[in-house]
């Protein structure tokens, strides 16, 4: 069936799907939306889950450790500050193996007070263990949810789906809504490998001494590997069941590129246009979309851009200090290609704070990118008021 | 699967539970588990253990319930229908939304204790045999708690049927007359001796009395009080008590059609209502409002509901006669001054402003004497009451005394406790108090320490509260509110077809009254309500073996949580090391 809505409620909708046996969130602009809806499911007895009231997101994280500890298929969400607020909790769901699912609507930090979208917030909370995938689409945020459940359980690890404040999270698109049978073929109940059991109490998360701590990460370590091969796996299943596949990454119209852009998000879509418009006029231009950032698929990125003569990155973020988040980390995995398939990398800042990305922003971006003979030592600010 | 075979994820749990780690030692403060004392226990002038009782009735525990009402209450079927309640008064559920109804739960336990055989009557314990002269509530609870204590009990009333002012003054269609009977039938089927018609007073009592080892005068109080208003000995004007003893003897005495009632009391309702189902317009005159009035609210709703009339803030202050027969009362106004000794404010004649009132009949009700001149020996009075000490020993030896002769409170839940308040001084007297273990302290015998007397401690068998018991009473800002559900209170069914003789409220059954149990917060006394033992973040409350809960102080860091967040006030928290 198809509906027309927002992407919060794809969220929302996702999450019922799944099954979700433990609600626990607390209200932030622009994430409310979810969790409302899913309360009133759950006041309603449409969802026959458990919704825990809480008085902060740290809370929030901390209620769904548990739940999830005790088996539960459990969700949260949150935005920004909040998403800040459970930063300690967030290590403790990465650490603690408890598969916990997230829907994060990017939201700029604050102060300048901000409501509008950046990826600042998710991507401070890159070290913490959690799994994180950026959503393009309405349609692809609500099967991203669901595929996050498999995913999250399959490696007993946190996952963090991610979508644009009001571009996605307020802003109304076709989706396709799959059969609740279909859901439960895919994914069904929660098998928790390791849970509280009240018959045989015991402490979970209690002091490792250094002996034991360091191969506890390395096991984490090992999942997030296993994870990047185990979304394919997931992804191509969904797409047997409805026709849709996501991809880690996903190349466009990159054959014999010479400059191909790296986007994730919104601004993909945005870019998407202004490919089609100039490859019709010839030009040797493609683009890579990256959903996943956790783990980071570095081997399929090389693969990717190999050969390829000049890569624009284009970062919705920023490390204050340093780069683009999107783009230090591509340089990085980009290093491992010998230096004569090497591409030139270009990192782009811009649209922070929800400042408009449109068309003309990504046609100075790709005009920049082909006038340089060498690559830049430092990001460019696109869009900055001189 | 990509990986070899995934058992489980690599994370640190313990190999056995937390209780290795013994955090009780953190603690500086711990939780107490305590048995306080609820409002309506301390308010209750029979000494009845409502809690309690409630307590185990929300458990489906009737005959349990039933046991522990009648081990302090000989009458519940009576006291049910004609007490006063101050327990709901005390009731801290008042302040919430409405107090229990204890009342209508006491009544339906009372009525299904009659609805049973009558129990086996008690052992014969002891060969001391006491007398007991008055068969009124007072006498007749003295008796039963003395019977149930081992004496041999033998009771006289001059009345040609026991009961006291029960019977000869509380009109039928408030207290139908089986119910008396097979409320007094098992008193006396516990081998208690009743013997009516027999008036005892100066030398053949002292006669008759003297092969008894202890005596119990509860004669009551009967001789009207007067008005002190001028021609009040005249025709047309009679004691009110007068008035229904003669229609609760059956007669029907000639009151013609405008009666005049003096009084705001119980027996004001109960002559203005008895005189309605004669046909006449009764007219209550009252000096005070109806804020003041010492009746029962119910008793007045209903006398105006029935269409008694009220004339307030008005004193009689003289008659008119014509041929012989009373024609008018004239009145004075009166306002409220300043209060008095109970605290109700005086009312205060407005000089020359009067009015008159047509009357055929006049009733007073503004209280009653007693006549102590009739007493074989002299005791010790004030304003015509005996003055007795806590266990109601009069000033002579193996004398003692309650009901309406020896009390400033003149109820019937008043007379029960003093009844039952000398069955323990005489249990005393013979067996020297430390039987059993008896306490010494009659403060640590009542209810709050100033409450009534408890059969249950005097027997030292409490079983309802048995953990670290105190006689701390619980207020409201003992309780957490919090976990209770606001649920009005059950009321009760009144007839209002006609108005006769026959009973008028209906009560609850027996379904309400457990439901009317389940909203009695039971103040200061664990009912096994679990949650301290599901809210103690340190698992460290257990179950107690036989019932109830204890602290692992093994494991208890002192939080304080099961204490704040106990519904009831049972749990405190104490200092370390005292």
């Amino acid at each position: 069936m198809k509906k027309v809505i927002v992407g919060n409620h794809a969220v929302s909708l996702g999450v019922k799907l799944a099954r979700v046996e433990v609600v626990s969130a607390y209200p932030i602009t622009p994430q409310t939306q979810v969790v409302e809806m899913l309360s009133e499911m759950c006041a309603s007895g449409e969802l026959a889950a458990r919704f825990i009231k809480v008085e902060s997101e740290h809370s929030a994280m901390a209620a769904c450790c548990g739940a999830s500890a005790a088996g539960t298929r459990t969700f949260t969400a949150s935005s920004s500050q909040g998403l800040a607020l459970m930063h300690e909790m967030l290590h403790w769901a990465g650490n603690g193996r408890h598969p916990v699912v997230m829907a994060n609507i990017n939201r700029a930090m604050g102060p300048g007070w901000n409501v509008w979208t950046d990826q600042n917030d998710s991507l401070s909370q890159r070290d913490t263990g959690w799994i994180q995938l950026y959503c393009e689409t309405n349609q692809e945020v609500l099967d991203t949810t669901i595929q996050a459940f498999k995913l999250a359980e399959a490696v007993d690890l946190p996952v963090m789906v991610i979508l644009d404040a009001f571009y996605l999270s307020h802003t109304s698109e076709p989706v396709e809504i799959p059969d609740q049978d279909l859901v439960d073929e895919f994914l069904p109940r929660r098998e928790a490998r390791l849970k509280l059991d009240t018959s045989d109490p015991r402490s979970f998360g209690s002091l490792v001494r250094p002996e034991d701590y360091m191969e506890m990460r390395w096991d984490q370590q090992q999942a997030m590997t296993t994870a990047l091969r185990m979304y394919e796996e997931i992804d191509a299943d969904w797409k047997i069941l409805t026709g849709r596949r996501w991809g880690a990454i996903e190349p466009y119209r990159m054959d014999d590129a010479e400059l191909v852009l790296v986007t994730s998000g919104t601004v993909t879509s945005t870019a998407r246009e202004v490919i089609d418009q100039r490859r019709e006029d010839g030009e040797m231009i493609g683009l890579l979309k990256v959903k996943m950032f956790r783990p980071f698929p570095s081997a399929a990125i090389r693969r990717a851009l190999r050969g390829v003569d000049r890569v624009a990155v284009l970062d919705r973020n920023v490390s204050p200090g340093h780069s683009g988040i999107f783009a230090e980390e591509i340089r990085a995995a980009l290093y491992d290609v010998p230096p004569d398939d090497r591409p030139w990398l270009h990192g782009y800042v811009l649209g922070l704070g929800g400042r408009d990305v449109t068309p003309a922003t990504i046609e100075e971006i790709i005009e920049r990118a082909w006038a340089v003979d060498t690559p830049p030592r430092e990001d460019l600010w696109v869009g900055l008021k001189t | 699967m990509p990986r070899a075979p995934y058992v489980e994820p690599l994370v640190s749990v313990s190999r056995g539970s937390t209780r290795q780690n013994r955090t009780g030692s953190w603690k500086y403060i711990r939780p107490l588990y305590r048995d306080a004392v609820a409002p309506c226990n301390r308010a209750c002038p029979a000494g009845v253990d409502i809690e309690g009782y409630m307590n185990l009735l929300r458990e489906g525990r009737l005959d349990d319930a039933l046991d522990l009402l009648l081990r302090e209450n000989p009458m519940p079927a009576i006291t049910g229908r004609v007490c006063h309640h101050p327990c709901e008064v005390g009731c801290n559920r008042r302040e919430y939304d409405q107090a229990v109804t204890v009342h209508s739960v006491e009544r339906a336990l009372g009525d299904e204790s009659l609805s049973r055989p009558h129990p086996a009557p008690p052992p014969r314990l002891h060969s001391e045999r006491v007398a007991i002269v008055g068969a009124g509530p007072a006498g007749l609870a003295c008796a039963y708690h003395l019977a149930r204590l081992g004496y041999g009990v033998t009771v006289y009333d001059e009345a040609a049927e026991a009961g006291g002012l029960l019977r000869q003054g509380i009109p039928g269609y408030r207290l139908p007359r089986e119910v008396l009977d097979r409320q007094i039938e098992r008193i006396a089927s516990m081998g208690v001796d009743i013997r009516t018609g027999v008036r005892l007073a100066g030398e053949k009592a002292q006669a008759e009395l003297e092969g008894y080892d202890a005596v119990f005068y509860a004669t009551g109080a009967h001789k009207g009080k007067p008005m002190r208003v001028e021609g009040e000995d005249g025709p047309g004007i009679v004691a009110g008590l007068e008035f229904l003893k003669a229609v609760n003897r059956g007669e029907r005495p000639e009151i013609g059609r405008r009666v005049a009632i003096i009084g705001g009391g119980n027996t004001a309702m109960d002559c203005a209502r008895t005189a309605l189902r004669f046909g006449a317009e009764p007219v209550v005159v009252y000096r005070r409002t109806r804020d003041e009035m010492p009746a029962i609210p119910q008793e007045v709703d209903e006398a105006l509901r029935e269409g008694v009339e009220f004339v307030f803030l008005a004193a009689p202050s003289g008659f008119r006669w014509e041929d012989g027969r009373l024609v008018e009362m004239h009145v004075t106004r009166m306002e409220l001054g300043e209060p008095d000794d109970s605290g109700r404010r005086r009312p205060v004649p407005i000089d020359d402003d009067g009015y008159t009132i047509p009357v055929d009949t006049v009733l007073t009700a503004i209280g009653e004497d007693t006549e102590l001149e009739a007493l074989p020996w002299s005791l010790p009075e004030k304003w015509g009451s005996i003055i007795v000490d806590d266990f109601g020993l009069a000033g002579a030896e193996r004398v003692f005394a309650g009901g309406d002769v020896a009390g400033e409170e003149r109820t019937v839940a008043d007379a029960l406790g003093s009844g039952k308040r000398a069955a323990m001084g005489i249990d005393r007297l013979f067996r020297g108090g430390d039987d059993g273990g008896r306490p010494a302290e009659v403060t640590d015998l009542r209810w709050g320490g100033d409450g009534q007397v408890s059969m249950s401690r005097w027997r030292g068998d409490d079983p309802v509260r048995r953990t670290n018991p105190t006689n701390q009473v619980v207020d409201i800002e003992g309780l957490q509110l919090a976990h209770f559900r606001r649920e009005p209170s059950h009321q009760e069914r009144h007839r209002h077809d006609a108005v006769d003789f026959s009973e008028v409220n209906l009560g609850i059954d027996m379904e309400q009254a457990i439901a009317e149990a389940r909203r009695c917060f039971n103040c200061g006394v664990c009912n096994d309500c679990e949650l301290c033992l599901i809210l103690c973040p340190d698992v460290a409350i257990v179950r107690r073996e036989g019932g109830g809960f204890e602290v692992d102080l093994d494991h208890c860091k002192g939080c304080g949580v099961c204490a704040e967040e106990c519904p009831r006030g049972a749990i405190i928290m104490t200092r370390e090391g005292l």
